[in-house]
């Protein structure tokens, strides 16, 4: 499905998999973590893919959701979602042990470049769910994780525990000052692309928040990858709702995606916010 | 009817001059060229494989958001975004190359002649069994619906693309119209082989947190179940009003939405918006119609085209 590249390791097909709801937690104002039994896509997905999770039963809410896997034990897959609209409240609703079904590993996740020593992760608010799976990876392959977290309160400072465990050196922003730098995580993000010898940035979170990094990233002359997140029908790029468009022409969030080289995408276009 | 549950179902159909060996197809810009749902089920089994619209040059489609969820459905201003009919030949067709199913070409134009040439373009292709003219996507602003809502271009589109082939020629209808059975006669009467319907419904939906649309082109197209009870109807004015076969959709999501649009006189149906949320809708469909044919003894599902008692 995504292909050209050497990455083996982004080979195994989708499937429709039914899964098992474990557990369903407010983890903090208005964002929850659901826990999912789902052996398959657990065994199979790459960091940064994601799954299209079906939230109702009957067709009132007819279309999929695409979630970001965040972590994987064993067999267990660990989604973190925000509270939002209708379609989130249902998903807030599910209990453990009810089931649901999804369709994944979906899309072209995070590269991990052979020989990179360092890397920077740049999380705003649930940008960070993308990111937890990688900064495992990264640190199981023994690259050096620096990461910053921004959040609107240090209660929302998403995965913390799980940034703290495999970072190097680990900072945090929130709007109100109550933990870390008072601002947006991208005034520790300058600061730590001046500071640390970085081979690569990875970020995820709000679009104007990942456009400043970006550039931060290119003015610092260091490569950056973003996960976007777009709305879509299928999730296995057929209905070309999620298109992006890039220096190579409109790419699909979906399968292209989510994960993006910053240099090829068009931050000028309207459709990127 | 003997009733047994062991009795084998024909799925046959037959569609023009076409035979196929299921009356489950896909519908236009639901399936891309299938690719990306051979990993979810057998191509093969499809009655037939209804491509995305292709044009004669390459088209960037609507500016985005492109979709809305709405109840029981969704809104969608893609706008016939497509790589043009050469990239199709080289690579959808050559992937379909090795695939065993009856292909039907959708085929999209702002013009009368754009059409006519995108069907010259595939008449040398071997790998294409038919064509499907749309002249009804809502999402396009000249061409597409602009055809498909009055008789006369209707009439003089299908008459061009007539001329241009002795494929099967299907056309596809758009609903938003007063009089859905005029334009079916229409274009039956021009020489289309076979009608499909219905297209989108032309719907909108706003924002208001922001009172923004949801879609970027603020119209688009409503499909998915919340569609089903206009098409079925469409389909049972159509059936009766021409001779040539129909092929019915909107938001069928599985079997017993499949057998009432058969009931109503649909020869063959299609899947459309369930592809998105369930990729093997298809096959669940095929299957479940043998399933209704065996538990009711009827022997051929082709039997239940026009069943409906009134």
């Amino acid at each position: 499905m995504t292909s050209g590249c050497a990455c083996s390791e982004h080979s195994v097909a989708p499937a429709l998999e039914r899964v098992e709801v474990v557990a369903n937690d407010r983890i903090a104002s208005g964002v929850g973590l659901i826990v999912l039994h789902a052996p398959r896509t657990a065994t199979a997905v790459r960091p940064g893919q994601f799954v299209h999770l079906r939230i109702a039963r009957d067709s009132a809410h007819l279309l999929r959701r695409p979630f970001s896997i965040h972590r994987v034990r064993g067999e267990r897959i660990e989604i973190l979602y925000q509270v939002l609209g209708a379609g989130t409240r249902l998903l807030a609703e599910r209990g453990a042990g009810e089931e649901m079904d999804l369709v994944g590993p979906l899309g072209h996740g995070w590269e991990i470049p052979p020989g990179i020593a360092h890397a920077l992760l740049v999380a705003g608010g649930l940008g960070a769910a993308p990111l937890g799976m990688l900064a495992e990876e990264l640190a199981t392959r023994g690259v050096a994780v620096t990461v910053a977290l921004g959040a609107p309160t240090e209660e929302r400072l998403i995965a913390r525990d799980l940034f703290e465990n495999v970072a190097r050196r680990f900072e945090t922003a929130t709007d109100d000052g109550s933990c870390g730098a008072a601002g947006f995580v991208t005034g520790v993000c300058e600061t730590l692309l001046a500071d640390e010898a970085l081979d690569l940035v990875y970020t995820c979170g709000p679009e104007p928040m990942q456009r400043i990094v970006a550039a931060q990233a290119a003015d610092a002359g260091v490569p950056c990858q973003v996960s976007l997140e777009r709305l879509m029908a299928c999730g296995i790029g057929v209905c070309l709702s999620c298109v992006v468009p890039t220096s190579e022409g409109q790419k699909r969030a979906c399968v292209d995606g989510p994960v993006f080289d910053a240099a090829t995408l068009m931050w000028d276009r309207p459709e990127i916010r | 009817m003997s009733g047994s549950v062991t009795q084998t179902v024909d799925m046959s159909v037959k569609l023009g001059s076409l035979t196929l060996r299921s009356p489950v197809l896909t519908a236009s810009g639901t399936f891309a060229s299938g690719r990306e749902f051979s990993d979810f089920l057998d191509l093969e089994r499809l009655g037939g494989l209804v491509t995305k619209g292709v044009s004669l040059e390459p088209w960037e489609g609507n500016p985005t958001p492109r979709i809305a969820e709405t109840p029981s459905g969704m809104l969608n201003s893609i706008g016939l975004q497509n790589p043009g009919v050469e990239a199709f030949c080289e690579k959808d067709l050559a992937y379909l190359a090795d695939v065993d199913v009856p292909v039907i070409v959708n085929v999209s134009g702002h013009t009368v002649a754009e059409y006519v040439r995108v069907i010259e373009r595939l008449e040398s292709e071997p790998r294409v069994d038919g064509y499907e003219v749309n002249i009804s996507c809502p999402n396009v602003d000249s061409g597409g619906m602009a055809f498909g809502t009055a008789c006369a271009p209707a009439e003089e589109v299908t008459r061009a693309c007539r001329a241009a082939t002795r494929r099967p020629l299907i056309v596809k209808l758009s609903p938003n119209v007063t009089d859905v059975a005029e334009i079916a006669r229409a274009v039956a009467g021009a020489g289309a082989d076979a009608v499909s319907l219905i297209n989108t419904l032309l719907g909108m939906a706003i924002d208001t947190a922001t009172f923004r649309p949801k879609l970027a082109r603020v119209v688009g197209g409503l499909s998915g179940p919340a569609i089903k009870p206009v098409a079925l109807r469409m389909v049972w004015q159509v059936a009766g009003a021409v001779s040539v076969p129909v092929i019915g959709m909107g938001g069928i999501m599985d079997a017993e939405d499949a057998a009432e649009f058969m009931l109503a006189g649909a020869s063959a149906i299609s899947i459309g918006t369930a592809n998105f949320i369930d990729p093997t809708t298809a096959m669940r469909v095929t299957d479940g119609l043998v399933e209704f044919c065996r538990e009711r003894g009827i022997g051929r599902v082709s039997e239940l085209t026009g069943a409906l008692r009134t």
